[in-house]
């Protein structure tokens, strides 16, 4: 049976626009573009999934075809689906473990010093390249040897002292490797006269997708839906994330692919920099310190697809002192796992080579990004450091 | 988030206007849902190519013609001197990201079709009519139309019977060719799924230049005139089209092809880095939803992404386009504007909307459909009251048909400008 909901594949009349702005399809014709893999190959793979074209595994779900779309196909998301509903599943262990950012987080933070000694060795590089086909070539970020949560634990006491409250979804990637931004977030909040709630949240479920592991996505979800909705102090609280794509999970991924009900947090999500921006606009401006740096912004893609990139422009613009410079929408390549694995390495790096070069052009003091991901890409492939909005912000509240 | 003026809707229009409006400092935003028409146009600007079927060789002379005849029409609003300094102002924003418009003197040129015809229009690329190709264009003794192996949305030898039938090319020898390149195949899983971005992307790498060079060479050996699609390059076009040009000694033309059009993206590209560059703020992949207004005054508008939270600007302009853009929409018996609910001109009767035959000279009914606006391009909204701070701009308007008059771009830009103008001059007074 056909489901009648999900025929916005029906919408599209074949214009190709999306496959202009696909980063993957303009380094390798091994993929044939999202309009043939999303579009065109639905109305064959729902007829008979032995129809389906394996080249879609390139896809690395940016979603610039979906704000590309003049008709509104939501190109991504039938790719995403078809990707773990038709595909043959193997078992592949390298997969398992990139999509577990807890486990591997809770593992790596124990034992940091070890494991950021041994994950920067070029021979286990060379292993990791040869036995689990991870690229050799990839950088991978430390390990905090003191998780964000351990460290809330003294902060959360002076969080009382707040009337108002924001829940706070951290993520792994805050947790384990960079509780810096974590903290970040937590001085924004307060300069702001907010207190700070956090949950006792699971991964988002990016990567879990990523590697199709849907049904654990789809726990994941369920119980952040749960947690997070429970935290709310009340009906018209904020739920704040500082990462774009745990942000587009929650908002959009949940129900979207992953067809779990999130309305009751869906109206609360905030990207961090938009909830900062309301409070600046409602007067709320805690002093700032002039930042005398040239910084260049990069939008990352599920920002833009979230339809948030304008709201960290605009912060960026309110910090005094501080010159900021749009660099030209481009992917950076790395897709969260994507850039992490042999068979896509050569793809990803070959897209980012485009942001690479026009971040070398404007020369900033540091990049800005709020994506995670984005940041290692960009940190591995150009000499510049990479900083978050948030954090920016934080260095300029006195 | 607030803004001195938002913009909705991305396409020539809305982006027009935009560059106006943030050159003269105000605080700008353009909500885009979707990539534009530019991807699916010609690249070159229409300002007035036809009146009563007859083909426009002095657009700015029938222009009082055609408002002298329909009052309403968006260009009597505009006047002549605007819709000059508007075109002028277009010209000037594309040259700065290097894309060079080229125009005949005021006076319309021609540019062949994917399909053999020559159509009239007032700006093209450089790479599409220039000085050179004026000059040759009586002269020519053979022209030949190159194609791409593989390339399945331009049929050279159909372009070439119909450019033959044509009294200029009565005495000219018109040959379609192919240039086949294996060695470019490793690019290429299937030859046969290439698109028009396809081709430009290969254009892009220098050393495949010249090897395309020499091909074209070999196939238009003779020619006084070389014609292939529209893919000499996506970003580099200026220096890829130079060097086809001296390496081959020959004189190459780009036609437009079937979407996606690479002549409209490098206009698109142009417009939107120049909107960028001076500070604008561009908002991709979003609809604006609903808006709020208090007294004719629009005080809020709300989009798809962020049903919650309010866009405040002083001023907006509506460039949604027509009915493909979602600007209008039409159901079975009624066609209304989705964003502010504004007045319409349209027949109730459905039957009357389209012309029974697909390629009717006099096109389409439901072309001049659209927002009716008074002097100053203001709309009104359902209740027959002037909404104050709204302007409408582009293929929204009533009371134009950008087939039959072929004034689709030229109506964009104009009423863009003089949107804007009027805009800017308000917030002066404001300030």
């Amino acid at each position: 049976m056909i489901k009648l909901e999900n025929i916005s594949f029906d919408h599209c009349i074949k214009c190709t626009v999306c496959t202009i702005y696909c980063p993957v399809a303009r380094v390798t014709h091994l993929y044939p573009g999202p309009k043939q893999s999303g579009p065109d190959t639905e109305r064959l793979r729902i007829k008979n999934p032995q129809l389906l074209d394996i080249s879609l595994k390139y896809c690395s779900n940016c979603k610039r075809c979906e704000i590309a779309c003049p008709s509104d196909v939501k190109i991504a998301d039938i790719i995403q689906t078809a990707k773990w509903r038709y595909s043959k599943k193997e078992f592949r262990i390298r997969d398992f473990m990139l999509s577990r950012t807890d486990l591997m987080g809770t593992f790596g933070t124990i034992f940091s010093p070890i494991v950021n000694f041994f994950t920067h060795l070029r021979i286990v590089k060379y292993f990791l390249d040869l036995v689990f086909q991870i690229p050799k070539g990839r950088t991978f970020p430390n390990y905090a040897s003191m998780t964000f949560r351990k460290w809330f634990k003294e902060a959360r006491k002076y969080q009382n002292k707040y009337l108002e409250k924001v829940v706070y979804f951290h993520g792994c990637y805050v947790n384990y490797n960079y509780p810096q931004l974590g903290k970040d977030v937590v001085k924004v909040l307060n300069a702001l006269g907010k207190g700070v709630i956090i949950t006792k949240e699971k991964c988002c479920g990016v990567p879990l997708i990523a590697n199709g592991y849907i049904k654990k996505a789809q726990s994941h979800g369920r119980h952040n839906i749960g947690v997070l909705s429970r935290a709310l102090p009340h009906e018209q609280a904020r739920i704040v994330s500082a990462s774009s794509s745990c942000s587009l999970a929650l908002k959009h991924e949940y129900p979207n692919l992953l067809e779990l009900d999130n309305t009751s947090i869906a109206n609360n999500i905030a990207y961090i920099t938009q909830y900062v921006l309301e409070e600046f606009e409602k007067g709320n401006i805690p002093n700032l310190k002039p930042l005398k740096y040239t910084v260049a912004y990069h939008s990352p893609c599920h920002l833009e697809r979230m339809g948030n990139v304008a709201f960290t422009i605009e912060l960026l613009r309110k910090i005094p002192g501080l010159t900021v410079k749009i660099l030209h929408s481009e992917c950076c390549g790395i897709s969260g796992t994507y850039g992490f694995k042999n068979e896509y390495y050569a793809i990803s790096q070959a897209v980012g080579s485009e942001l690479f070069k026009i971040i070398e052009e404007a020369n900033p003091d540091f990049v800005v990004t709020d994506c995670e991901t984005c940041k290692w890409q960009i940190e591995m492939n150009t000499k510049y450091t990479v900083v978050h909005p948030i954090s920016l912000l934080a260095e300029a509240i006195e | 988030m607030k803004f001195d003026c938002i913009i909705i809707g991305g396409g020539i229009s809305g982006l027009t206007a935009g560059i106006r409006c943030v050159k003269e400092g105000l605080h700008t935003a353009i909500i885009s849902s979707g990539m534009s028409a530019l991807h699916f146009s010609s690249g070159s600007i229409d300002v007035l190519g036809y009146i009563n079927n007859k083909v426009v060789y002095k657009p700015f002379e029938a222009l009082d013609t055609l408002t002298g005849t329909i009052a309403q029409h968006p260009y009597a609003k505009c006047g002549k001197a605007l819709i000059v300094e508007a075109l002028q102002f277009f010209k000037q924003e594309c040259e700065t990201q290097n894309v060079y418009l080229f125009d005949n003197e005021n006076l319309n040129h021609f540019h062949v079709t994917a399909l053999g015809t020559l159509k009239p229009t007032y700006f093209s690329q450089r790479s599409v009519f220039n000085e050179d190709v004026y000059n040759r264009f009586k002269s020519m003794k053979k022209i030949v139309i190159v194609n791409f192996e593989g390339y399945r949305d331009f049929h050279p030898q159909l372009a070439a019977a119909q450019l033959s039938k044509h009294a200029l090319f009565a005495n000219c020898e018109i040959i379609a060719k192919s240039i086949d390149m294996p060695q470019l195949q490793d690019l290429t899983r299937h030859p046969h799924e290439y698109r028009s971005i396809d081709i430009a992307r290969i254009f892009e790498n220098e050393e495949n230049v010249y090897r395309i060079a020499d091909a074209i060479r070999l196939a238009a050996e003779g020619a006084d005139f070389v014609v292939i699609p529209a893919f000499m390059g996506i970003h580099n076009f200026n220096q890829i089209h130079n060097i086809l040009q001296s390496r081959t000694r020959l004189l190459i033309y780009e036609i437009p092809t079937l979407p996606p059009s690479i002549l409209g993206l490098r206009i698109d590209n142009a417009l939107k880095s120049r909107f960028a560059q001076l500070g604008g703020v561009y908002i991709a992949g979003d609809k604006v939803v609903r808006a709020e207004s208090s007294n004719d005054v629009v005080q809020a508008v709300y989009t798809a992404n962020h049903p919650e939270n309010p866009l405040v600007a002083k001023f907006y302009i509506l460039s949604t386009g027509s009915f493909f853009s979602g600007g209008m929409i039409s159901e079975f018996n009624n066609m209304y504007e989705p964003v502010f609910k504004l007045k319409l001109h349209y027949e109730p009767e459905r039957n009357k909307w389209y012309s029974p035959q697909f390629f009717y000279s006099n096109s389409h009914p439901f072309l001049e459909y659209g927002v009716v606006t008074d002097e100053n391009l203001r709309p009104y909204d359902s209740k027959n009251n002037i909404i104050q701070n709204v302007y409408c701009s582009g293929a929204i308007l009533a009371h134009y048909n950008p087939i039959r008059e072929g004034c689709g771009s030229g109506v964009a830009i104009s009423t863009a400008y003089k949107a804007a103008n009027q805009i800017i001059s308000l917030y002066k007074l404001m300030r």
